[in-house]
């Protein structure tokens, strides 16, 4: 294991932020830490890497106790904080440069790293800009860059596309599979579930401070009674009619929104929920537009498990 | 590992603009501002002449003696006044359009017309004063010895002194340094930025920059260190050149002593660094907070020490003598001043231990507070 979290309590006065989590991140994958804002994403990665007290609970990294002194571990780990972390008086390169310079004593070798980074953060257009004049996209990247550019084993990203524009999202996230698959361990938090969805390996959803849930992405899914979400546009549905469409097979739950006239309908899985429903909506003559089916989401998971979405 | 740090500090702080507006070029203008304000205060002690006039009447062209005294004192570069001999119309116009500090008419005793009271008035006066009680001695004596005439006006003219001043020091006394030097010591307290710089730098509970500074592998008191070396060493260099204007641009004297002035402006710089610091490493709150605190000392500790009202350097020590002690900017002034006027250097090590004591104690301060490790929240 590379980080092992075990029973981790961590109060703000009365507030619990952590409550006795448990999580455990193995080598080579790309771990994903998902909750709401405020779940404890940041408290926990802080207390993983020794900037946050806690109360009580274990932590280890390389299978070592992890300590404000454990140097050793430190050198492995790269960290992208959620805040862009930079220097306004440097420029691009020498953001990059000083910070690799705090784990990489060679000249030579950190030259490297440092021109491998800008290439891999898509930054040499910029390397003599200051961070006031970069856009929030390339902001974000050089906050990247800074992280990794002394090429840890280990890269903590917590929510590192806040605020960042779709191209650069899709970029940082493409480039972060990339590092993976150069062998790179990557933890990486997010309330954006379609980002944790699209590149973790295995995922853990933490609410309140606590876990509430961890596994690859299908595993989760399982987790929950829903096995697919239909949406109907329609343009008007009696209440008797709801009533019978949750009585047909496999139907967990209807909910009909007249301002927007979707019809919501969710049922567990089955091969012929779409055509079920379908062929009710013909037999009763409900006028219907667009129709939609999809898997459940990592948010219909949160949705199920803690009442409320991952964005409330 | 030093030499990375230092070097990458050295940049980020020279292109710090608005703290090197502060810390070189705010103390450059307020030298320059000094000496126009202050420049003519030494000439102001040299005397005038004053402009009067004399009524010509009947009784001035008869007086003589008077006539005679009068002329006597109004001319040669040394004269006393500038007089003007007028009729009374013309005498009233020119004192009413204040040509004239006042005029003199003689009639049955010698009379002084002013519209005001100031010093070119009372020494008018003192002049007309000292004529009369010399002529009413002069009278009484000739009344009872006529014989005396030639040894009496002999010694009319002479004036014995029974007091000489004896300088306590080889330098003359300079009021306007005084000014200049609590400039200076103004301007070390202004070190400040620096100091509190290098902790919001590497404190995690303060900017995410720290935060990530503190997950590398790097010592946090090493690197504190390093990244204060570069701070002092500019901050440093700001003083000398402010001390180079000050002594070949505006002239100001520093005595003979340079070794020890370069010393009380290192001294005085690494005190202003750690202030800062130790503000911003105790004080739990937003960064507006602290400049607030650090601004507010500087400038309170300036006024102390006499930089705004000079009198009041004195009205502290002689009131409340502790707190010249306990203001930095006061014992920094005292000891550029020590150095320039006393012989002794007494007063000047006493101010030098105390200023050590302050470096030691906010030194001390940073240490407790930067080695914590781990913080409650960041």
């Amino acid at each position: 294991m590379i980080i092992k979290v075990k029973d981790l309590v961590k109060r703000y006065d009365d507030l619990v932020a952590l409550d006795h989590l448990s999580l455990s991140v193995r080598e080579g994958e790309i771990f994903g830490l998902l909750g709401p804002n405020g779940s404890g994403k940041t408290t926990a990665i802080n207390c993983i890497l020794s900037l946050l007290e806690y109360d009580k609970g274990e932590i280890e990294v390389f299978d070592k106790p992890m300590t404000p002194e454990s140097y050793d571990i430190k050198r492995q780990i790269g960290i992208v904080m959620q805040n862009v972390a930079v220097y306004n008086e440097l420029t691009v390169y020498e953001n990059i440069d000083y910070f690799c310079g705090l784990y990489v004593q060679d000249k030579t070798l950190r030259k490297r790293y440092v021109d491998e980074a800008i290439e891999f953060v898509e930054l040499g257009d910029y390397t003599k800009f200051y961070p006031k004049k970069l856009s929030g996209g390339l902001l974000r990247r050089l906050n990247i860059a800074c992280g990794i550019a002394h090429k840890p084993k280990l890269i903590i990203l917590d929510e590192p596309t806040v605020g960042v524009d779709p191209q650069s999202r899709n970029r940082i996230l493409e480039g972060i599979v990339e590092l993976n698959k150069q062998g790179v361990t990557i933890v990486y938090t997010s309330h954006y579930m379609e980002e944790v969805e699209q590149i973790c390996t295995r995922i853990v959803i933490i609410d309140k401070g606590k876990a509430i849930a961890a596994g690859t992405k299908d595993e989760l899914k399982k987790m929950i009674s829903m096995g697919e979400k239909i949406t109907v546009e329609t343009y008007g549905i009696s209440p008797e009619q709801l009533s019978t469409l949750k009585k047909l097979p496999n139907i967990l739950s209807v909910q009909y929104n007249g301002n927007s006239r979707l019809l919501i309908i969710k049922s567990k899985e089955g091969e012929n929920n779409l055509e079920t429903v379908l062929d009710f909506i013909k037999r009763e003559g409900i006028q219907y537009g667009k129709i939609y089916s999809e898997l459940p989401t990592l948010n219909d998971v949160f949705l199920e498990i803690t009442g409320k979405d991952l964005r409330d | 590992m030093f030499a990375h740090i230092f070097r990458y500090r050295l940049k980020c702080l020279l292109r710090d603009r608005e703290t090197i507006f502060w810390t070189l070029v705010f103390p450059l203008i307020l030298a320059v501002l000094f000496n126009m304000a202050f420049s003519n205060l030494n000439k102001v002690e040299g005397f005038s002449p004053i402009d009067i006039a004399v009524v010509d009447n009947r009784q001035y062209q008869e007086d003589q003696y008077f006539k005679m005294t009068l002329k006597e004192v109004s001319q040669g570069d040394d004269r006393l006044f500038n007089l003007v001999v007028v009729s009374e119309d013309e005498a009233n116009k020119l004192l009413n359009e204040n040509s004239i500090a006042g005029y003199i008419v003689v009639e049955d005793s010698v009379k002084l017309v002013v519209n005001q009271t100031g010093i070119e008035q009372s020494i008018i006066k003192s002049f007309l004063d000292n004529y009369i009680q010399t002529l009413s001695a002069v009278n009484s004596i000739l009344t009872l010895n006529p014989a005396g005439g030639q040894e009496l006006f002999n010694e009319l003219g002479n004036r014995y002194q029974y007091i000489r001043e004896v300088p306590i020091a080889k330098a003359e006394p300079n009021n306007i340094l005084l000014y200049f030097y609590s400039l200076i010591a103004m301007a070390c307290l202004y070190g400040s930025f620096f100091g509190m710089r290098e902790i919001n730098d590497t404190q995690p509970n303060i900017t995410p920059l720290a935060a990530r500074i503190n997950t590398a592998p790097v010592h946090k008191l090493k690197l504190f260190i390093y990244s204060m070396s570069a701070s002092i060493l500019i901050h440093i260099t700001e003083i000398f050149i402010l001390l180079l204007f000050l002594r070949f641009v505006i002239n100001v004297d520093f005595g003979t002593r340079t070794v020890y002035v370069i010393l009380t402006a290192i001294v005085g710089s690494v005190v202003g660094n750690a202030f800062g610091a130790f503000i911003s490493a105790t004080v739990k709150k937003d960064e507006n907070l602290k400049i607030g605190i650090s601004i507010c000392v500087s400038m309170v500790g300036s006024f102390l020490s006499g930089m705004m009202y000079q009198n009041m350097k004195y009205i502290v020590a002689k009131k409340m003598p502790l707190l010249s002690y306990l203001n930095p900017v006061n014992l920094l002034t005292d000891a550029f001043y020590c150095l320039y006027y006393y012989d002794s250097l007494e007063k000047y090590a006493l101010n030098m231990s105390i200023l050590l004591i302050f470096i030691l104690a906010f030194c001390s301060g940073i240490y407790l507070m930067v080695r914590r490790r781990k913080y409650a929240s960041i």
